[in-house]
Formats: C-alpha cells, structure tokens, sequence
C-alpha cells in the first residue's frame, strides 16, 4: 500500500474544523490524490464536539480508517477524547501557548498566529497550513487552493490567509512527522464533492424541475445544493410548509409534467407517507430520497443509520408497487438519481432514494465521468398519439401495467385523476372488477420493473465467507474483506444498490456459492438480512450491526467477522 | 363558444338530492362557460369529502387527492405549468381542519388558483360531526353539547394573512355565486371563495331557511372592497347577519410571478438543456 494517512480535526461547533478539513482535502484533491473525509458533529450550532476525519491516499478510498495519524487539536477536549485513536507514529497538534514534556504532541500557538495574521478568524488556515507542512505538501499547495477558496473576497482576506498559512507552516518548520510522503504532481483523480451535492447534481442530470421540501438533517444539504442552480435552469426548489406539502406539491407538479422530487429524513418520510400512496395509486412519478438518521421519532439528528429499510419498503397503507436504491458511492448515487427519475417516469411509480447522513455529509472523490443524458425520455402521450381523445382513459388497463399518461389541459383528452379507486377513466368505482383490474394492472408493472434491477455488486464472489451489506456502508464493507484475506480468511463482499423490487434469483445463486455469509448493518435487526431470509431462504450466519449513530470503520467490521470466524473454526 | 351543457358529465352523482353542492357545481359550470374556457383547458384539484368529489361530476381534467392536501398539489401543478387555470374544492372540514397549514401558506405564496371552500359547517362524508365552522353549541352524535373549540373566521384569517381575494357566497343565491366564481378565475393571484352550503343530511341547523333570514349582499349594501379596514369590521360583524359578497380585492404578485425565473414560459415548456446541465456540472 502507498499513502495512506488520516488526519483528524476536532474542536468545537463553530471553530472552523471544516474549513480546516475542506482546505486540506482541496490541496490532496489538486494534486491528484484520493480522499475520504467525514464529518462528526453534534445537533447545536455552537460549542460541543465535532470532527472532520480525512483519510489520504493514492489510490481510491471509500471509508475511513480508525487509526489516526496526525490529530489537530482545536482543543483540551479533542486531545482528551480522541488520544487512544492514535496510531503509532502519529503526532498530535495542539492549539497551545505553552510547551508540554509530551513528545507526540507537538503545541503550536495557533488562534495566537493567527491573531498576528490579522484575525482569530484565521486560525483554520494556520491549522491547515501547519498540517500541510507536516504533511510535506510544497509551498505552493495551500496557495492555489487559498486563491479559489477566497475568489470572491478582497485582496486583504486574500493576503492576510497566505500569511497565516505560511506562519501555520513555519511553526512547524524542521518537525519531523513519520508520515509526511512525496505528493505527487497529477491532475485531479476526479471530482472531490459531499454525497448531499453529488445527490444534486444527479437530479440536475436527470432534469428535475420541482423540487419541494422541509428542512431536515441530514437531508437538507441536498436541497441546498440543488437550489444553487435555480437561476441557471427550469428548476424551481421550493421549501414547503411541511413534509406533508412537500411530497403533494411534488406530486401536484409531477402530474401536471415535469419532473419533481422531494427529500427529507425517516420523521419527514414518515409524513410523507400517505403522500407515498398517493403518488402509488395515482401512479405518479415521483422521486423521494429518504437520508436516514437514528430513529426512531427525533432520533439522533445528526449521526447516521441504515433503520429506515423495512420502513420504506412498506411505507403507506396497503400496496402498490414502487422502487427502492441505495447507492454505495458517489458514481453510484449520480447513476441511481439519473435512474430514479427515468424509471419513475417509465413506470409511473414512486421511487425511494435511501442514504444516511454518513453518505450525505461525507466528502470523496468520484471515479467515473459524470455525464448528463444527451436527451430526457418522459414517456407521456398527447392528442396526435390517440385515435379518439376524447375518449381517453388515463388508467387504461395494458398487459404490462403501465397507461398511456397524457397531461392535464394539454390537449384535448381529459386526464382524471383520484386518489380513491378508480376505474379506467380515473371516476371513482367501487365495483369488485375495477378494483381487482385495477391493482393487478399496478401490480403488472413489477415483472418490467424487475428487469431494470441490477444485481448486488460481488467482491471475491467465490470465497467460503461473504459479507453483505447494502448502500453507504459498502465501502467499509468491501474494505474489511479484503483485510480479511490479508489475514488468511477467504472473504469476499456482497453489496446492494437496487433493493425493490428484490433481485432474488441472482442473490440467491451468489449466496449458494459460499460456506456461510455475514450481513453488515446500520441498525439493530439486520434488516436487508431477514429480507433475504424472506425472499431466498438463505439465512445469514451472524449480523455484524451497528446502532450508535457513528459510521462503520473497515476494521471493526473484519474484527467482529474474525472473531465469529475462529468461533467457527475452533 | 362554451356553453354550460359541454360541462356536462355522464357519471353518476353521488350526493344526496337536494345537497348544497349541486348549486356551487351549477355555479361553476355556468362562471366556466361564461368566461369561456372549456373543459379541457380547466384543471379542477380537490381533497377529500362530499366536496372534493366535485371535479367527478363535470368534465374537466382533474387531480382528486388526499384528504386535506389539495392545496400543495395546486401549487406543484401551478408551478409546473402557470398556463393552468386551477380550481380547488375543499370543504370546511378539508381546507380549514386537515389542511389548515396549506391554507395559510396558500395565501402567504400568492398561488394563483381559486379555492372553493364548500362551507356547510359540518363533516357530511363522515356522516356528521362538528367542522372547523361549527358554532359552540352545535350538537352532534360524537359532540353532545357541541364542539369545545371556537368557530374559525376563515375569511378573517385570509385577510390576517395578506390574501388579496376574499369573498364569502351563499349557495342559494346561484347567480351571485357565479359572479364572484367569476371574479375569482380572473383575479390574478389566490383566491378565496368561503361559501355558505347546505348539508340537508346531517346539519339541521344552518338550513336554507336559516340562511335566508341572515344573508344579505355586503357589496349592495354599501361595502367597499377596496378598504381592507371595512373588509376587516364586515367579517367580524355581529352573527346574526352574515355579510355575502366581495369581502376584499387588491393587487397582488402571484407566485408564478415571484419565481425569479429567467423566461416566461411555464417550467414545463421550457427544453432539456444536455450541453448546459453538463456545463454546470462540470463546473461544480
């Protein structure tokens, strides 16, 4: 392995960890290397404890390690909490005035350099350029990266950060830090982005138009993201009353022919689900992603969780067919929002986005090209694809489900459209035959939709031991098998992107393969495991979960596996 | 040329005969054909209840939704396509209980659609309990000795929140009625139509007798409009007279309007831009 170090910041909501970890990873980005960052912060504006934990490296990197190479201290407390993560050789840098007798912490006067900067404000850039020095960046890293951070600024904001960052650098001029490597001098490896706007810009590609919502951690950023485009393109954001709003008025303009959206987390979605039913037996398209945190009720707003599986699977009375992704990386969750909003549109279905706020508030780099469909798809009909518009049947029954969707006061066919059971033309009809015609007409739509989903990707399918998992978690996943077999356990991964409708036969045929397989959870149950266990009958061996609101590490997962292994084996 | 007859519908009405309702169908049947829009350029969003059953029975295209929740889909739709011409049909019980957070900011957005509050004081669909309007004393199977809660002054609470439309009608003065639906489709903006219906299964005490001794047309009587302090003192005038009519109208920016949206054309219209959304990627 080359590079590969993790740097963690931590101080107190409001100090600026993030610029810190935003400046570095902007330098590692620029110069061609791979990074992965997370961000840990409690539910409060101010004060507490937070952290941003960056892992570099030269080659591609999705989760982040437990060991910690250079801790920068913002405070006592950070010191304190986060000492034992340590790894050997690794250095602590600590804002202090005075010396310790400690020699692995290494005391810089940061806030009192940066004062001397010209401003307490700048202490982030004293700390970053200090990292950088130890890190052995060249000189010329922080400048470029100061220069794009602070385009907007006067020439003073501008000067005044150099200065600083290069005092952070002198500070620790001649320190030598046993993880300090050759930076290489390549272009970018990709884009270096956070899931929430890779989620936005996913949506942009597929042209959503509409996007309504209600502000909720962790899903808020998406919608940040997405509204940063509003004056460049058709695309209104528009933040509603309630989640209840923002699912109807998403549905409202769905109906009436663009593309629309809404997102929130698990307490939002489970507003939204009567709306979830609407758009089912109205067969709107719609896209919903559902960044999920620990629950239940306010749960714990800002950490991350995967609890919500079971919940969106069933979401709103009764059933009616819908889709349901998880991406596992940044190219995957582009890919999935541009495949969301087709298939919505294909099936006249709801789609369910499920990620966490692991996923949305972790940065990383992309590795594929994220390309814009040359051309949008909307499978809607007018007038001139009619024989009689007049006697248009916007629930006309077909042999794969799906009607011809016309839209409203578009021609001269009248789309009618009710949220009770209806019969073809959309009036009302409790007759048994419109009822049964009906639902199995909607749920005819599950042998296409079946064919648009992709099996779990496989890791080392062949070994004796698999580890399954779905969504965020796949790269810790994929990572701690591959610790595994450096440690002598044949151990490959199993991991989900496309959960519903559920790729049975092809889950079934990669688990018959194995000696026995281990899922990997965030929440209590090892939910997508009985989930298999209901759609295969294959039953997994042990559940490797994880409820307390903090992200999996690599390590902790082939630690637990191993453990279960040589209990087996012993 | 639009005639009242191309609204009509073969589906089978449900109401019970004599309903209040079929007045405000007739009434808005007669405002659409006068204004000359057809059925198809009309888009009718309702909720749930007797109500919001409304768009079943004329010919229109229509989205019939979720109890309470007409008022968002309005919006989306409006947002999606300004060229629609939206009529929304709640009764009191839809727009004034379940869906009274959408109410408010119906009006606070400016959503350029005419709400239809089928205001008959009581839950018909359900089969009779007290609504929103219900006055105190207002016995019911499930409220002995009425409802606890005050009645709601729906049309003081539009006025509170800057609504530029607010009009109260009365099913039994059909031609009044037509009017203000009329004034309401070509106000540029929300607007609010409260009007005073009939349950004549499970409300006998608002009946059309009751009606009768208390309704009176405020603009006839002198009521300026224009004047929001009037409009303000009419709609809390005593309760034995209840005041009909254009309560208030002013100028507004509707919120098709406050999109700050480049182009005029409705965001449906509007082409996908492959070479643009790719630029804005890339430089993200």
């Amino acid at each position: 392995m080359g590079i590969d170090v993790t740097v963690k910041i931590g101080g107190q909501a409001g100090q600026g960890i993030q610029t810190v970890g935003e400046l570095l990873a902007a330098a590692c980005h620029e110069s061609g290397l791979y990074l992965h960052g997370i961000n840990d912060f409690e539910s409060r504006i101010r004060g507490g404890h937070s952290f941003m934990q960056l892992r570099i490296s030269d080659s591609p990197v999705q989760a982040p390690d437990h060991r910690v190479h250079l801790l920068v201290a913002l405070n006592e407390r950070t010191l304190d909490t986060h000492r034992s993560e340590l790894a050997a050789g690794g250095l602590v840098l600590l804002d202090s005035e005075s010396e310790r007798s400690d020699t692995s912490v290494l005391c810089v006067p940061v806030t009192k350099l940066a004062r001397d900067a010209g401003g307490a404000i700048m202490a982030n850039t004293v700390a970053a350029g200090a990292c950088l020095a130890l890190l052995g960046a060249p000189a010329e890293s922080i400048k470029a990266v100061l220069k794009a951070q602070f385009l907007d600024k006067s020439e003073s904001v501008l000067e005044n950060n150099l200065k600083a960052a290069k005092s952070g650098a002198k500070a620790v001029e001649g320190i030598q830090f046993d993880r300090a490597f050759k930076w290489p001098e390549s272009r970018p490896a990709g884009k270096l982005l956070t899931g929430a706007r890779m989620l936005a810009l996913g949506a942009l590609a597929a042209d959503c138009r509409f996007a309504g919502f209600y502000p909720m951690s962790p899903a808020t950023g998406i919608m940040a993201n997405l509204a940063e485009f509003e004056d460049r393109l058709p695309l209104v954001v528009e933040q509603a009353e309630d989640e209840i709003a923002a699912v109807n008025m998403a549905i409202g303009a769905s109906f009436a022919g663009v593309r629309a959206m809404t997102a929130t987390s698990g307490g939002g979605f489970a507003l939204m689900t009567e709306g979830l039913g609407l758009a089912g037996i109205t067969e709107t398209p719609l896209v919903v992603i559902n960044s999920q945190r620990p629950g239940p009720a306010t749960g714990l707003p800002t950490r991350t969780a995967q609890g919500d599986l079971r919940f969106v699977l069933h979401a709103a009375q009764d059933e009616f067919p819908r889709f349901v992704f998880a991406p596992d990386s940044l190219d995957s969750a582009f890919e999935i929002m541009i495949r969301s909003f087709d298939l919505a549109d294909r099936y006249q279905v709801p789609v369910i986005v499920l990620t966490d706020q692991y996923f949305n508030d972790s940065i990383a780099i992309t590795q594929k090209p994220l390309e814009a469909p040359s051309a949008i798809e909307r499978f809607v009909v007018d007038d001139a694809d009619m024989d009689d518009s007049g006697e248009y049947r916007r629930f006309a029954v077909t042999e794969s489900g799906v009607s011809p969707r016309a839209l409203p006061c578009e021609g001269r066919a009248l789309v009618m459209v009710s949220g009770n059971e209806h019969q073809e033309d959309g009036h009302i009809s409790e007759k048994v035959s419109d009822r049964i015609g009906q639902m199995n007409k909607r749920h005819r739509k599950l042998s296409g939709m079946e064919k648009q989903i992709r099996p779990p990707r496989a890791d080392n399918p062949d070994s004796s031991v698999l580890l399954a998992g779905w969504g965020s978690t796949a790269g810790a996943i994929r990572e701690s098998a591959e610790l595994l077999r450096a440690e002598g356990i044949d151990a490959g991964a199993v991991c989900f992107t496309d959960i519903w409708p559920f790729p049975a036969k092809e889950t079934a045929a990669l688990l018959d393969k194995c000696s026995r397989f281990y899922m990997v959870e965030q929440n209590f149950s090892a939910q997508l495991g009985w989930l298999i266990a209901e759609r295969t009958g294959r039953k997994f061996h042990q559940a490797i979960v994880k409820y307390d609101g903090r992200p999996f590490f690599p390590d902790e997962i082939a630690r637990r596996v191993k453990a279960f292994e040589e209990g087996a084996n012993g | 040329m639009v005639d009242k007859d191309d609204f009509q519908c073969d589906f089978e009405n449900k109401w019970c005969p004599g309903c209040g309702n079929f007045g405000i169908l007739n009434a808005m049947k007669q405002a659409l054909a006068d204004l000359e829009m057809p059925p198809e350029k009309v888009l009718i969003v309702s909720g749930i209840g007797q109500a919001a059953k409304t768009p079943h029975f004329l010919k229109c295209n229509f989205f019939h939704g979720l109890h309470g929740r007409a008022l968002p889909v309005a919006t989306g739709a409006k947002t999606a396509n300004r060229d629609l011409n939206i009529l929304v049909n709640m009764g009191d019980g839809d727009c004034y209980g379940e869906g009274g957070n959408h109410f408010i900011s119906a009006i606070r957005r400016n959503i350029d659609v005419t709400l239809l509050v089928h205001d008959n004081r009581i839950y018909g669909l359900t089969k009779g309990q007290a609504s929103p309007t219900s006055e105190r004393g207002f016995v019911t199977r499930l409220q002995p000795h009425g409802p606890r809660s005050d009645p709601m002054n729906p049309a003081a609470l539009a006025l509170s929140q800057g609504a530029g439309f607010v009009a109260r009608g009365y099913v039994g003065n059909r031609e009044h009625l037509t009017g203000l639906i009329k004034q309401g489709i070509e106000y540029s903006g929300f607007a609010l139509i409260d009007i005073m219906q009939v349950c004549v299964s499970f409300n006998r005490v608002n009946t059309y007798e009751w009606y009768a001794e208390r309704v009176y047309d405020a603009n006839r009587a002198g009521h300026d409009e224009n004047d929001f302090r009037a409009a303000m003192n009419l709609v809390f005038e005593d309760k034995e007279k209840i005041p009909t009519g254009l309560i208030y109208r002013k100028q507004t920016v509707p919120f098709s309007d406050r999109l700050g949206r480049p182009g005029p054309d409705a965001l449906l219209r509007e082409k996908y831009n492959p070479d643009k959304v790719q630029n804005l990627i890339d430089s993200a």
